[in-house]
């Protein structure tokens, strides 16, 4: 199992050249569980995970990894501890997929020796946990869509981290590949007690697949908590200005919104 | 586990013994070329009174041929091209882009505007206009740099400023040569068009050490530089210091491009062909940096050899590469639009 880790973000403001996006967010991660943040477009919540994975610094207040902060570690270490599956990785033409997942160990390896057994291992493990073992030697460009977001997962899984961000890790998938994904991505903290955090638009898959959600509104953070003690037709109206009924779903007993819209309304 | 860890192995073996093939097929030509620069020539030699005069023999004749003539062309030609391979298939694989190329980012005529500069305005002599054209390139790369990063490093930015330098230096080099007097306009394009003519042992040394102290650099920056391929976020997220890389791995490059810039003249496309020849030929997933050097030489001392003795009059090397290259430009400009890539 993975250890615990406490990751903080403490007064975080951040942005871009001329546009504050995230205004002033304290959160505490829960270690060894699956996190979601939830928010309308625009409202921040990639910002927020791309600052978190220190991609953006950000404009004052810090984001502390067991106490330190984490501009602090060395680059390398850190990767060692949090890693981050961006929303659109950019593809090396023609790369074969283990030598893709295998570019997961960098912070593992040192500046020029080939691949050591733990990096065959490790490269392995995260091909079968992501079932895509038999695509190894495929060349990355024969994939479709669902099977090479399954390779970047595995990619960010070979780097074996603690704690994994994922920003939109199901976006432009068909619903079974959303699902599966997620499923996958269950199993992995299930299995190994990998600290999940991830940006998704889905708000029922977020409901039904956090342990606990980030609701995020114009960059504020403005509730938190485990899905069905947050998730309200009050709190969508207030995060996405939708009007909405919230029954249980069905098939997990998690909250599942039912929009409800100007049509087709019969009650 | 262990049939998929041997599934990987056998993949990677596989691919790494290409790319060892190719590298050992690549040196062996370039040593085959750099053999019949010295054999080639208005007089043969045998083999045997070459090696005698390379091992410091003073042989009436053969040695003034091969020692001031023959032996330093084809170190220029060795060093430049493996500069200008190298640094080009660098350029190309860190900025994600085919055309992204020290001769299309306004480098190279950074280091041609103070050559020409020094030419028809100072007429100075060689070692001026040297010292001119490498500061001239290092330059030019930092305004490039400095100009693209503003808060975070873009691109796209940093390429349509190279391009938009580019265009502003090839005005001011058109400027100097139409206020140049006739003489200094034929020494002036006889720099622009790139050659090994004249090449002398004393100018050499700037060049081989550069080439000696850069290339280490470089395959040292190696695994760095294959997760720059993967983009600002991911590589970031790994660990990589995307800036610093960048940072080492230009100075690098562009160091070894400069200097070879102002001992040859910029020799037109070996740069821009030679990284997508050895990354076709090496297959993905290594770094091309050295199989891209050899593929320069390769160009570089063929096309001399052809320049040379091929037609009746004689065209330096510049002049070819450039007839090889340009249909090649098209061709990528082409498919490129056809991706959608513009």
């Amino acid at each position: 199992m993975k250890p615990k880790h406490q990751f903080q973000a403490e007064h975080v403001v951040s942005g871009y050249e001329h546009r504050r996006v995230v205004h002033g967010v304290s959160l505490s991660i829960p270690s060894n569980r699956i996190s979601v943040i939830i928010g309308a477009n625009a409202c921040g919540k990639s910002t927020l995970l791309k600052t978190m994975a220190r991609l953006l610094k950000p404009e004052s207040g810090r984001i502390t990894l067991d106490g330190k902060s984490t501009d602090q570690y060395p680059p390398k270490q850190l990767a060692r501890i949090v890693g981050l599956l961006p929303q659109s990785p950019i593809v090396p033409e023609g790369i074969s997929v283990a030598d893709l997942i295998g570019r997961g160990r960098f912070p593992h390896q040192t500046w020029l020796g080939g691949w050591t057994k733990k990096d065959y291992e490790a490269v392995a493990e995260a091909m079968e946990i992501m079932k895509i073992t038999e695509l190894a030697n495929h060349n990355i460009d024969e994939l479709s869509g669902g099977q090479r977001q399954r390779v970047w997962i595995a990619m960010a899984l070979a780097q074996q981290t603690d704690i994994l961000f994922l920003d939109e890790p199901t976006t432009f998938l068909d619903i079974t590949y959303q699902v599966e994904i997620l499923d996958l991505l269950t199993d992995l903290n299930r299995k190994h007690g990998t600290t999940i955090v991830m940006v998704l638009h889905d708000i029922n898959l977020s409901a039904r697949y956090a342990d606990y959600i980030f609701a995020l509104r114009e960059g504020t953070l403005i509730a938190e908590g485990e899905p069905s003690k947050v998730i309200s037709s009050d709190l969508i109206k207030d995060v996405f200005g939708l009007e909405c009924t919230v029954i249980s779903d069905p098939v997990s007993g998690s909250p599942l919104i039912v929009p409800i819209g100007r049509h087709h309304v019969n009650v | 586990m262990n049939t998929t860890i041997n599934t990987i192995m056998s993949g990677r073996r596989k691919r790494r013994r290409r790319y060892v093939l190719i590298t050992t097929i690549l040196s062996i030509i370039s040593l085959v070329l750099c053999g019949l620069m010295l054999y080639l020539g208005n007089t043969i030699y045998t083999v045997e009174q070459i090696v005698r005069v390379l091992t410091g023999e003073q042989i009436k004749g053969a040695s003034f041929a091969i020692e001031t003539i023959r032996l330093p062309r084809m170190l220029a030609g060795l060093f430049a091209g493996f500069a200008f391979g190298l640094a080009g298939s660098v350029f190309q694989t860190m900025l994600r882009n085919p055309l992204a190329n020290p001769n299309v980012l306004g480098i190279t005529s950074g280091s041609s505007v103070a050559a020409v500069f020094c030419i028809v305005i100072l007429h100075s002599n060689e070692f001026v206009i040297f010292i001119a054209s490498v500061i001239a390139g290092l330059a030019t790369v930092t305004v490039l740099y400095l100009l693209s990063i503003r808060k975070s490093f873009s691109l796209g930015r940093l390429i349509l400023i190279g391009i938009g330098l580019d265009a502003m230096l090839g005005s001011v080099i058109a400027y100097l040569l139409r206020i140049s007097s006739e003489y200094d306009i034929s020494k002036a394009y006889r720099w622009l068009s790139g050659s090994l003519n004249g090449a002398q042992m004393e100018e050499l040394p700037p060049l081989i050490i550069t080439v000696v102290l850069c290339t280490p650099i470089i395959i040292l920056l190696g695994k760095h530089l294959s997760m720059l391929e993967l983009g600002e976020q991911a590589a970031t997220s790994l660990g990589v210091h995307t800036d610093k890389t960048r940072i080492a791995l230009i100075l690098g490059t562009v160091c070894m491009i400069a200097v070879a810039t102002a001992t040859t003249g910029p020799i037109a496309f070996v740069a821009f062909l030679a990284g997508p020849i050895a990354s076709r030929l090496v297959g993905i997933g290594y770094s091309t940096a050295v199989p891209g050097g050899l593929v320069g030489v390769i160009l570089v001392l063929a096309s001399d050899l052809i320049g040379q003795f091929a037609f009746e009059t004689k065209f330096p090397v510049g002049v070819i590469t450039g007839i090889l290259g340009a249909p090649y430009l098209i061709y990528l400009l082409i498919r490129m639009n056809r991706k959608g890539d513009f």
